[in-house]
């Protein structure tokens, strides 16, 4: 079971780490998330795994799983919500400051090209189009 | 006569806090501070006279008192024969400087800048000459350096004087650093920094491994102030100070800084090969190189700067022999240096402030015109070229009798004495030059101004110096016999060599040397006219400063190819940097000690259910990454991830967790998506395939290193802190959710704290939203209008309906929470939600009718209550935050005793819905607004 | 020992009456504000004082004995921090207000107290996770405070900042975890008993723990490759912010002085000191880089926060070199240099309104009103920070270069640091003289043609009188090293002493109700 922990563990980490060095706020946002994600696990495991044995008094309980960790996860959690919270409308303030959403407030990077745009758009581009040649006539 | 334990101090330190009063003093009137230039230096030797006496009589004072003992520092003075003898010079040559300069400056020049300066510059050479600390002498020397920066660039409008400072500053600044090297590791050898002890223990510097590096930063020191080869360049670039400065600087102080120190730890260094070779060589070559180049300055500053430069290197040799007798020669003729060299350079400001030009191809035939000032300038540059019965005269012979008797020897030294006496030929031209160009040799060329005789008491201080010359030339035994003496004891910490300072010493090869240099001197003079030629087709484009420059540039240019491209400023770059760095520590710190990766600890079964969980989050995850450009399909499968992070919580009994998690995660989900309404919906497509494989290995490494590192810790046993936790909740606590215990009491400050931080969110994104407008698309990326229609009358309804529940059961999850699963926080994510989904069902108006109170109260009453709980216990004597519980003798006990986590709990409940509320409301009024405002635009 | 607790609880209860004083309007904000940071001033006085007997004074928070609850402890060294960082609230507090930059946006006063909460509860806090959570408190009012006031490029540097910070924040958990994972405790003091009598195959997870905590505590120190953050953001934020934050980086410095000092301290087994070579060779390289970053600054604030980076530079290599000397002369220099650092940022700011639409950008400008004084303050700045005699930068210079003497790489750290100083030296002789010498008029009168007389702010006098203020301390350093290099000296001595500190961590009992 352990394993199957650290291996999601791994995961969110190495998604999170990826997002978060994307050019782009939004997708860093994300990523950031999933990191606190896994160290919210992470630090959750330090207690050791168990199963079926919460951490409330009672006579007839055995044992208990390790309470510490878990406070300190139920810390951290708020922590991190309060900065996502901040960085998601830093990022929107970002945006209207810089007129994009680049983290280093660049149009388009070198390395960037934009998405292709889908049937919809085009197909709505072209109605704009006519009415703007409607208006003129 | 406490004055004379502690005179020295105020001698150094009275220039300085003059320096103050001079700068004022111009305010009040043009020549006051002249005066209280004067009359700080007048006062300042007056102080010097009576340990003056006590020198001359044989004995060295010292004043010392402690400073930084850790490290040896004193503010300790010392004054011996040397001491003294430059002390004289810097102050008496100082006083006539200030004479002239108050002459010589233009009513539009700053004479309180010009004196503080120069004042400050005094005081600075002062303090290196009178240290007995090595570490103080150094403070001053970096003075010098500085004060002669503010000095040469005194008019600052002009580029030249801007650039020749700065240049001073960076060859005498470094040098200073090298010298700073030195004396530290000179200190650290000998154990103390006081001159006291360092002369004393030349032989243990010597003999110790590092003499060579030291004496070679030393010497660096040295070279790099006293303009020696290949330092000499800074020299002639500071000319385009005014002339006082340049007669100032160059003639007794700045540059003599330098010799100065040659002769100061001449004991303690001179005397190995390393020493002659070194500083010999350097002297010779910037003897000889200094006089040939004089020769071919048009500009008489210039060809004085080269003369001094020349003239230093013939000082520096003389030290560089080694011999007691040549340190006897080189210390006179820094006397005679200084008193030639000063009337000169007053000469030519004389011809420049009189005539308003230097060039000796216009200046010509100004006998006529100022014949005063000619007969001082003849005499004085006789004495430089070395005219019998002039002081100039005496210390070369001398230096010829050192070169001479050098070669005897070592036969090899011949070729010194034949350089030394081309050096002498050019000298005696170069000094011819001067006077027979500018005074004599037909009319001036087209001059600014008809030249004429200067002001009586500018011309003062010009009639002094000559005297001395004059003095010291006839008769050397009654003027300059005594200080000599003094000056040199004190160099050499030993009873001087029997020398000798007749005029004539019989006829011999010194004498002949002489006679030849001044016979063939005249010669060369006559053949200028194609010596110039030939030097402007040949030398002319040889120039030290093209190197400087040319290393300055680059260095420069190097130093900002290295910042821009490590300092981006690209986020990307600095994240891959940190996160590199970390993984690194990591795995290094892993390796540095031999412990396998996996401990003895017995894991627990896998179930397939489980597995399955954990496939749709690695799934989900993965999916996130591979979708982030579709950003909404990106959100829904972060918004999977966290579910099951939920449920992994469930699975493994933390109860709190998954319901904090599970709250936490729908109001992230919320504001994201009320985020991603206002950004792009998709990102660009990213090409670049070098940043992207590095961001995925750098991604799998960190994430191998995460798993295998929460693996070697889940596979050892350990002993935590918490069986005392589980022990004492109840008897203690007063609760039986433990973890509830330890959040609200066992560890209530991080409860604390993170409520702040929860409010500085909600506080921080309240000013960050603040008058912001953003940009909110009528309708979406592909092009689809918003949705218009209003809320949803159904939702309305249900929502209404809900709220009373909702908040009843967070009242009742915070009850419970002290013994069961749930307290303050969830209480509070659920309060928010239920308040959140209002706006969001009913629209921000009504909602706002219906709830009209400022979160930041909320915010602010959550902390004071929070706070305040903890305060009541410090009224009790208790520390801070300690729970009502603790203390039996407390009445009503039992009701009472969970109450004080209770009301701290309660705080933490408000400040949670304040913040978060606060939050979520700001972005969707925000979004209302923009809207609105964006209506507005495109409906025009 | 109240006293102690009151440094870090006052910030908290007047940040949130001064949120309440918002009603009252500013003018309340603003006294109140500075009353309390001057009772700050007084109260951190009086810590160091009572600081000086060099006993630990411990304070168990809740009541509980460590490493069960959370300890405040209160030595010689977080007493230092705590004065320093008041004075420095005190001088950036009153520009702040001269100039009104609180009026800027929303809740400035707030923020301001909150990250002296943050920031003095750092100082005082025994505990790693507790650590943690005051890190947080001050990285987010620094956050508020970073971005107060707006505009482009600090919007772009604030982004930078916060989302490097939360990677930060993530490493710090990672951290903290494993070691409570290995060593069942958080209670720093409770940390170096149990690694030191860590078996040897539980050691490495500690070790790597450490170091990875050193990248954290690194990457608030600006230390080498993990200062990309310091220099846009310095540059970037409001003058009295960024005078604010000069203190920031010493917060990093004082975590690894406090954490690693005694966790991985001289019992600590085979992981003695195994981090110092890391502070002290990465410290040096970052030296010679900051020094490259002064010479290739294009815009005078720039230009400050690469000296501010260097400083701190000289500050890790300092601690690195391991040795009493060497750390009493790394806390002398600390004072110096976090009190100029901030006066000069507070002066770039003077000058940058000065020169009008020129800003701070290096190009010759018309001369600024009041050229002379604040030409003869900025040389007086430049001196103090390039460690020119006579002021303290030189003599904090020689405290550490003659510490590191006696070291194996003493040539090295020498060399390093006399050329970083002499390259920066010149450059800010450069800049000087392009600021004040090479303006564009070329008249001395300096009068600039009207149309730009505008845009050009003369002095606001109280401002001014900060920034002397400030740099009025250091001719303070000098002339009293002796009593100041005895007491960093003690101060070093208390930090050398780690079984002193655990002791007193770990042996404090708590309070007894009357009768039981």
């Amino acid at each position: 079971m352990e394993w199957l922990v650290a291996l999601v563990i791994g995961v969110l980490t190495a998604s999170g780490v990826y997002l978060t060095m994307r050019a782009r706020t939004f997708p860093v946002v994300l990523g950031l998330t999933l990191l606190a994600y896994g160290v919210n696990v992470f630090l959750f495991a330090m207690g050791r795994l168990t199963i079926g044995h919460p951490a409330v008094i009672d006579p007839a309980a055995v044992n208990y799983s390790d309470p510490l960790p878990q406070a300190l996860v139920l810390t951290a959690i708020v922590i991190a919500f309060g900065m996502t919270a901040f960085l998601i409308v830093l990022a929107l303030k970002a945006r209207s400051e810089l007129g994009n959403d680049h983290v280093d407030g660049l149009d388009l990077a070198e390395d960037e090209v934009p998405l292709k745009k889908n049937a919809v758009t085009r197909a709505h581009e072209k109605y704009l189009k006519l009415i703007k040649k409607k208006r003129k006539e | 006569m406490t004055l004379l334990i502690s005179n020295l101090p105020i001698v150094t330190l009275l220039p300085f806090f003059g320096a103050i009063f001079a700068a004022r003093a111009s305010s009040y009137n043009r020549v006051a501070s002249a005066w209280v230039a004067a009359i700080v230096t007048l006062l300042a030797s007056a102080l010097l006279i009576p340990s003056s006496l006590a020198v001359f009589a044989g004995e060295t004072v010292i004043q010392s008192w402690s400073w930084i003992p850790a490290i040896g520092l004193e503010f300790a003075f010392r004054l011996d024969g040397l001491a003294l003898l430059f002390a004289c010079l810097i102050l008496g040559i100082g006083l006539l400087v200030i004479l002239y300069a108050r002459y010589y400056l233009a009513a539009k020049d700053s004479m309180g800048r010009f004196f503080a300066y120069l004042l400050i510059f005094m005081g600075s050479m002062l303090g290196i000459v009178l240290s007995e600390n090595i570490l103080q002498l150094l403070v001053f020397w970096e003075l010098t350096s500085l004060s002669s920066f503010l000095l040469i660039s005194y008019w600052q409008h002009r580029q030249d004087a801007r650039d020749g400072a700065s240049m001073a500053l960076v060859i005498t600044g470094g040098g200073g650093l090298a010298l700073l090297a030195a004396v530290l590791l000179l200190g650290n050898i000998v154990g103390s920094y006081n001159l006291s002890d360092v002369l004393a223990a030349g032989e243990l510097v010597r003999s110790d491994e590092l003499y060579l590096p030291i004496l070679i930063l030393f010497l660096v020191g040295v070279f790099t102030k006293s303009a020696q080869f290949p330092f000499h360049f800074w020299l002639p670039h500071a000319m385009a100070a005014p002339t006082p400065v340049s007669a100032y600087l160059h003639s007794a102080t700045m540059v003599k800084a330098g010799i100065f120190l040659l002769a100061r730890f001449f004991p303690v260094f001179a005397g190995t090969p390393e020493w002659t070779w070194l500083v010999g060589g350097a002297g010779l070559i910037t003897l000889v190189m200094g006089a040939y180049m004089a020769l071919f300055k048009h500009d008489i500053k210039g060809l004085l700067a080269y003369s001094t430069i020349s003239h230093l290197g013939l000082i520096t040799l003389l030290f560089g022999f080694g011999t007691h007798l040549a340190a006897v020669a080189a210390i006179f003729h820094i006397i005679n240096h200084a008193t030639f060299k000063a009337s000169l350079f007053m000469v030519a400001g004389i011809i420049d402030h009189e005539t308003g030009s230097r060039d000796m191809r216009k200046l010509n035939g100004l006998f006529k015109y100022m014949p005063h000032t000619a007969v001082l300038a003849i005499i004085s540059s006789a004495a430089m070229a070395g005219v019998p019965l002039l002081n100039g005269f005496l210390s070369k012979e001398m230096f010829f009798e050192q070169t001479v008797s050098a070669v005897y020897d070592a036969p090899f030294m011949i070729i010194v004495l034949i350089l030394v006496l081309l050096a002498a030929i050019f000298a005696v031209a170069y000094s011819l030059r001067f006077i027979h160009d500018v005074f004599f040799n037909g009319d001036s060329i087209d001059l600014p101004k008809t030249p004429h005789e200067p002001p009586t008491l500018m011309r003062i201080p010009v009639d002094l110096l000559v005297l001395i010359c004059l003095a010291v030339g006839i008769f050397p035994m009654f003027f300059v016999a005594p200080m000599l003496a003094a000056a040199v004891a004190g160099s050499l910490q030993a009873a001087p060599p029997d020398y000798s300072l007749a005029i004539w010493h019989g006829f011999n090869l010194p004498l002949v040397m002489s006679m030849v240099a001044l016979a063939l001197g005249v010669v060369v003079y006559m053949l200028r006219d194609r010596l110039f030629k030939w030097h402007d087709r040949r030398m002319s484009d040889l120039d030290a400063r093209i190197i400087y420059h040319f290393i300055y540039n680059s260095i420069t240019t190097m130093a900002s190819a290295i910042t821009r491209s490590f300092d981006k400023g690209s986020l990307q770059n600095a994240i891959a940097w940190i996160i590199g760095t970390a993984f690194v520590a990591g795995v290094i710190g892993f390796m540095s000690v031999a412990s396998p990766i996996l401990g003895p600890r017995e894991l627990l079964p896998v179930d397939g259910v489980s597995i399955a969980a954990a496939l749709v989050l690695i799934g989900a995850s993965i999916m996130t990454v591979v979708f982030h450009q579709q950003r909404l399909v990106a959100l829904v499968m972060v918004g999977v991830v966290g579910l099951i992070v939920v449920l992994l919580f469930v699975k493994f009994s933390a109860p709190d967790l998954a319901l904090t998690q599970l709250s936490v995660e729908i109001v992230t989900i919320i504001l994201l998506l009320l985020a991603l309404h206002f950004l792009p919906q998709t990102s660009p497509k990213e090409l670049g395939r070098l940043r992207i494989s590095r961001d995925v290995i750098i991604s799998v490494m960190s994430g191998v290193g995460v798993m295998v590192l929460s693996m070697a810790v889940m596979s050892r046993d350990f002993v935590p802190i918490s069986d005392f936790f589980l022990a004492n909740a109840v008897p203690g606590g007063g609760g039986t959710n433990v973890v509830n215990v330890i959040l609200v009491d066992f560890r209530g400050t991080d409860t604390l704290g993170e409520i702040v931080v929860l409010a500085l969110a909600g506080l921080g994104i309240y000013a960050l939203i603040d008058g912001l407008k953003l940009y909110a698309p009528a309708h979406d990326e592909n092009g689809l209008n918003w949705c218009e229609d209003n809320h949803p009358p159904i939702m309305q309804a249900l929502t209404r309906l809900l709220f009373p529940l909702m908040i009843m059961v967070a009242v009742f999850i915070f009850i419970r929470g002290h013994n069961l699963p749930g307290g303050g926080f969830i209480a509070g994510l659920i309060a928010a939600v239920a308040l959140i989904i209002q706006y969001l069902a009913n629209g921000i108006s009504w909602t706002a009718q219906r709830l009209r109170i400022d979160m930041h109260w909320i915010i602010g009453i959550g902390l004071l209550i929070a706070t305040f709980t903890g305060l009541v216990s410090m009224l009790l004597g208790y520390p801070f935050m300690t729970t009502t519980y603790t203390y039996l003798t407390w009445p009503i006990v039992g009701k009472f005793e969970v109450a004080s986590a209770f009301v701290f709990d309660l705080g933490v409940f408000l400040v949670v819905v304040g913040a978060t509320v606060m939050i979520l409301v700001q972005l969707g009024r925000l979004s209302d607004t923009s809207h609105k405002r964006q209506q507005h635009l495109e409906s025009k | 020992m109240h006293l102690a607790a009151w440094s870090v609880f006052l910030p908290l209860i007047a940040g949130f009456i001064v949120l309440f004083a918002k009603a009252k309007g500013l003018l309340w904000q603003r006294v109140l504000n500075l009353l309390s940071v001057v009772v700050l001033v007084l109260l951190s006085i009086v810590l160091i004082i009572e600081s000086s007997s060099g006993v630990h004074q411990v304070y168990l928070l809740g009541n509980w004995a460590a490493p069960f609850g959370i300890v405040l402890v209160l030595d010689q060294l977080s007493a230092l921090m705590i004065a320093i960082t008041s004075a420095l609230a005190l001088a950036a507090l009153i520009y702040a207000i001269a100039t009104n930059t609180d009026k800027q946006g929303a809740h400035f006063h707030v923020l301001f107290m909150l990250i002296l909460f943050g920031l003095n509860g750092a100082f005082l806090t025994g505990d790693l996770f507790n650590l943690f959570v005051f890190f947080e408190v001050l990285l987010l009012a620094s956050y508020g405070l970073l971005l107060h006031g707006g505009g482009r490029l600090r919007t772009k540097a604030g982004l930078h900042y916060v989302i490097i910070n939360m990677v930060g924040a993530t490493l710090f958990l990672f951290a903290v975890g494993a070691l409570y994972g290995v060593l069942g405790t958080l209670n720093i003091a409770d940390m170096a008993t149990k690694v030191a009598l860590l078996p040897e195959q539980d050691l490495g997870l500690v070790a790597a723990a450490g170091l990875l905590l050193l990248v954290v505590f690194g990457t608030k120190a600006a230390l080498f490759p993990l200062y990309l953050w310091m220099p846009t953001a310095y540059s970037n934020t409001s003058a009295s912010v960024a005078a604010l934050f000069a203190i920031m980086t010493k917060v990093g410095l004082y975590a690894i002085i406090r954490v690693h000092g005694t966790v991985f301290g001289a019992e600590a087994g085979s992981l003695a000191n195994y981090h110092m070579p890391w502070l002290l060779g990465l410290g040096m390289i970052t030296l010679m880089l900051a020094a490259f970053g002064v010479m290739a600054s294009r815009r005078l604030r720039e230009q400050v926060s690469y000296l501010v980076l260097a400083s701190i530079a000289t500050m890790l290599i300092a601690v690195g070199l391991n040795n009493p000397l060497a750390l009493s002369a790394s806390f002398y220099y600390m004072i110096h240099s976090t009190l100029m650092a901030g006066g000069l940022f507070l002066l770039a700011d003077i000058i940058s309104r000065g020169r009008g639409t020129f800003k701070d950008r290096f190009e010759s400008a018309y001369a600024m009103p009041g050229a002379v004084l604040i030409g003869a303050m900025f040389m007086y700045g430049a001196i103090a920070m390039t460690g020119i005699p006579p002021l303290s930068g030189f003599f904090g210079k020689i405290l550490i270069l003659s510490a590191a003497l006696e070291h194996q790489w003493s040539g090295l750290v020498l060399a390093v640091i006399l050329v970083a100083g002499f390259l920066m030296i010149i450059t800010m002789a450069r800049t000087g003289s392009l600021l004040f010498y090479k303006v564009l008029d070329s008249d001395e009168t300096h009068n600039p043609p009207e149309d730009n007389d505008v845009s050009r702010e003369s002095p606001n006098r109280i401002s001014t009188i900060t920034v002397i203020g400030l740099f009025a301390l250091s001719p303070i350093l000098v002339i009293f090293a002796q009593p100041i290099t005895a007491f960093t000296e003690s101060v070093a001595k208390q930090q050398f002493d780690s079984q002193g500190y655990i002791q007193s961590v770990l042996s404090k009992q708590p309070v007894k109700a009357e009768k039981e």
